[in-house]
């Protein structure tokens, strides 16, 4: 675990190191990479202290103008998408990669040629004992049970076992690269956005939210055929599902119930259910005529145009009413309905009698849809990194060494973390040298 | 009052009981009295577990059914029981009273807060779509669990920078503690983020939104990785290392409750 002490640059210390170099030494020093993780830290607790994405006037009502032109002039409003947070994160994957290699290297170049240490070494280590007599390799290797032997010569073997925690810390800092990588694959070419669906309505496009909002077309259409919410007695919702068709080429693809934690998934773009809401129907019997209009949509015959304004669920305490805008030769003028009272849900506009006749709300549902093709980079990512942290933490390398010597053996053992337990099995194994050749 | 409100009861009162035989040891100091307290905690921890499966059969009889891990009441109890069961499990390492103690009162602390609180909601209450979900389980349980071996850590990093060397275990068995108990809480709080990262994914579209409670959750991540880096890379012991697992634990405790209290947001469930 003392890698960094044995690196190449800082036994190099005597010599100059000219500017580059130490450079390239502190862009893969663990310091480095403390101050980043610091910096990263510190730059995330900002974006929750500050609110996020808020509009100009929110931000003013909060703190004064001068404060609010620093906060937009560093990025504030929006920390995890601010430049000097993306420098952070770039300088971090730097870093990470720099100093993995260089902790690696030596590893992936030398294991090959171990070697065991002379006489002397051994018996300066730790762990060791002498035995007398011939160890046979079929007696080693019921001895050692779990053990793998790793090397075997004329002066004795090497043992090992566990091997695999060495490659721990590679694999979990190269699960976080896979992280940050599929982060930015998913960031440049994926896309999120919004879509709002009536029953029974068919969109071929989303809504992209940002600084200038804009359409985006799927390349295929969605038609929601049904959307249905559900309540706990308490009044709690339990459920939102939407009906959902995906239609391309004119051709019905498949149909798909939506609900929350269980998205559709077209082509690599994931449809969620998001939000719902209600919209009045509005029912009106215009001069003999049955309309249905909904809320600002115009009704136009000859030169009659009227257009229901405003719903109200309850106007006072009146039931439910909408404010209907007419034009009188060119002036625009208004009239309440209201549904549940006589006298009040029918009226001359104009000369035409207008009848409110029936009011029903209508749900609509609120998709987010997305897309993320680095989304399999990162749970590629997240599973290494679980596997990592396994192998780094809980599996303990072991390294035991068994020399010939002048009338017999001698052993010692190594190991780099949990070292009281292996003494224990140390300790053990020594009974069962003694067992076999005494 | 359901029963399991009364086992829960039970429960409090046995954690009560607990600290007054630690405090009864430290009077005493006999290994019997230690024994006894071993043997409470389990009867404790077990009679929560059931009482914690009692809720969860309860809600089942009344058409709600889900796993009692959906609110802040059900979260305290389940951080208690998290906490005696790393306790139990780490049982071997953690066989002083001294460090005991404070597990235990913590555990006092929570069901305490849990109950009589006039601010939690103790009824059971139906879950909303967004925690439908089988993630549910995995994701709460490994935060809980890492949440509960931080505790562990911040208590030895505590005891390690007090004045009073008499009663505590030595400094170096406080330091071993320590990372011992991080080694358990990062792998643990690594999974219990990625678990939450996979179900955002299906439920709000997006694995990662910058939410609070995930930065909260991710900046306690980078305050643990230090820890282990301080220590394994550059040789930190000691005091150094206890003053980052109290930095790291002040973190937890952040994550746990001041997002949920302070900052808004999506995860804003258990409050």
């Amino acid at each position: 675990m003392s890698a960094t002490k044995s690196n190449p640059s800082e036994k190099a210390a005597p010599q100059e190191k000219s500017f580059v170099e130490s450079l390239q030494g502190f862009l893969a020093s663990i310091k480095f990479a403390i101050i980043l993780l610091v910096c990263i830290a510190l730059g995330s607790i900002l974006g929750t202290i500050i609110k996020q994405g808020a509009g100009p006037d929110e931000y003013l009502s909060l703190y004064s103008e001068g404060t609010y032109r620093i906060i937009t002039l560093l990025g504030l409003n929006d920390v995890y998408h601010s430049p000097w947070f993306f420098a952070l994160l770039f300088l971090f994957a730097i870093n990470l990669t720099l100093c993995t290699l260089r902790r690696f290297m030596p590893i992936l170049k030398g294991d090959k040629k171990s070697s065991i240490p002379d006489e002397s070494a051994m018996v300066g280590m730790p762990m060791n004992f002498r035995g007398r007599g011939d160890v046979n390799d079929a007696n080693l290797s019921s001895i050692l049970k779990g053990y793998r032997c790793t090397y075997s010569g004329p002066e004795g073997m090497i043992f090992q076992k566990g091997s695999l925690s060495k490659y721990g810390v590679l694999l979990i800092h190269t699960s976080i690269m896979l992280i940050l990588i599929g982060g930015f694959v998913g960031l440049v070419t994926g896309f999120k956005g919004f879509m709002v669906l009536h029953k029974g309505e068919m969109k071929n496009s989303i809504t992209i939210g940002g600084e200038q909002p804009h359409e985006k077309p799927l390349g295929f259409s969605l038609k929601c055929k049904d959307f249905q919410v559900s309540f706990y007695p308490n009044g709690a919702p339990k459920d939102y599902v939407s009906t959902v068709e995906v239609i391309e080429g004119g051709q019905t693809i498949f149909e798909k119930q939506i609900r929350v934690n269980d998205p559709l998934n077209y082509k690599g773009i994931h449809v969620y259910q998001a939000s719902y809401g209600k919209t009045p129907s509005l029912v009106f019997n215009i001069g003999g005529e049955r309309v249905t209009l909904k809320e600002r949509e115009t009704f136009r015959k000859d030169n009659f145009v009227m257009m229901p304004i405003r719903f109200e669920q309850n106007i006072h305490n009146f039931g439910p009413g909408v404010m209907v805008v007419y034009l009188d030769q060119g002036e625009p003028r208004t009239v309440w309905f209201l549904k549940n009272i006589e006298r009040f849900n029918e009226k001359n506009i104009l000369t035409v009698p207008v009848r409110l006749e029936d009011v029903h709300e209508e749900f609509y549902t609120g998709l987010s849809v997305s897309k993320d093709p680095g989304v399999w980079i990162v749970w590629a990512g997240f599973a290494f990194i679980l596997f990592g942290l396994y192998i780094n933490f809980f599996i303990y390398f072991r390294r035991i060494y068994v020399r010939n010597s002048t009338g017999g053996y001698i052993v010692a053992g190594v190991a780099m973390k949990n070292k009281e337990v292996f003494k224990e099995e140390f300790e053990r194994l020594r009974g069962r040298f003694n067992g076999i050749s005494s | 009052m359901a029963f399991h409100h009364k086992i829960l009861g039970v429960v409090t009162l046995l954690y009560l009981c607990l600290f007054l035989i630690h405090v009864i040891y430290f009077a005493a100091r006999k290994e019997k009295i230690k024994t006894f307290m071993w043997f409470v905690l389990y009867v404790t921890l077990g009679l929560q577990t059931v009482g914690l499966i009692l809720r969860w059969v309860e809600s089942y009889q009344i058409g709600i059914g889900h796993a009692p891990l959906s609110n802040f009441y059900e979260s305290l109890i389940f951080y208690s029981w998290c906490i005696s069961l790393i306790l139990v499990v780490m049982k071997k390492r953690l066989n002083y009273p001294s460090l005991t103690v404070f597990g235990v009162l913590i555990s006092l602390f929570l069901m305490g807060y849990a109950s009589i609180s006039p601010s939690v909601d103790r009824n059971i209450q139906p879950l909303v779509p967004a925690l439908q979900s089988n993630w549910l389980h995995i994701h709460v349980l490994t935060c809980f669990l890492a949440y509960a071996s931080f505790v562990v850590s911040f208590v030895c990093g505590l005891l390690y920078i007090t004045p009073w060397k008499k009663f505590i275990p030595p400094q170096e068995t406080l330091d071993d503690i320590n990372y011992r108990s991080v080694i358990v809480g990062f792998p643990l709080l690594s999974a219990g983020i990625i678990t939450g990262a996979v179900w955002a994914h299906y439920a709000w579209g997006s694995y990662w939104s910058w939410d609070p409670k995930e930065t909260w959750s991710l900046i306690t991540w980078i305050v643990y990785a230090l820890f282990l880096h301080a220590r394994l890379m550059r040789g930190w012991k000691g005091k150094k290392i206890a003053i980052l697992s109290i930095i790291g634990f002040g973190s937890v405790i952040f994550t746990y409750f001041g997002v949920n209290f302070i900052l808004s947001g999506l995860h804003s469930y258990a409050t």
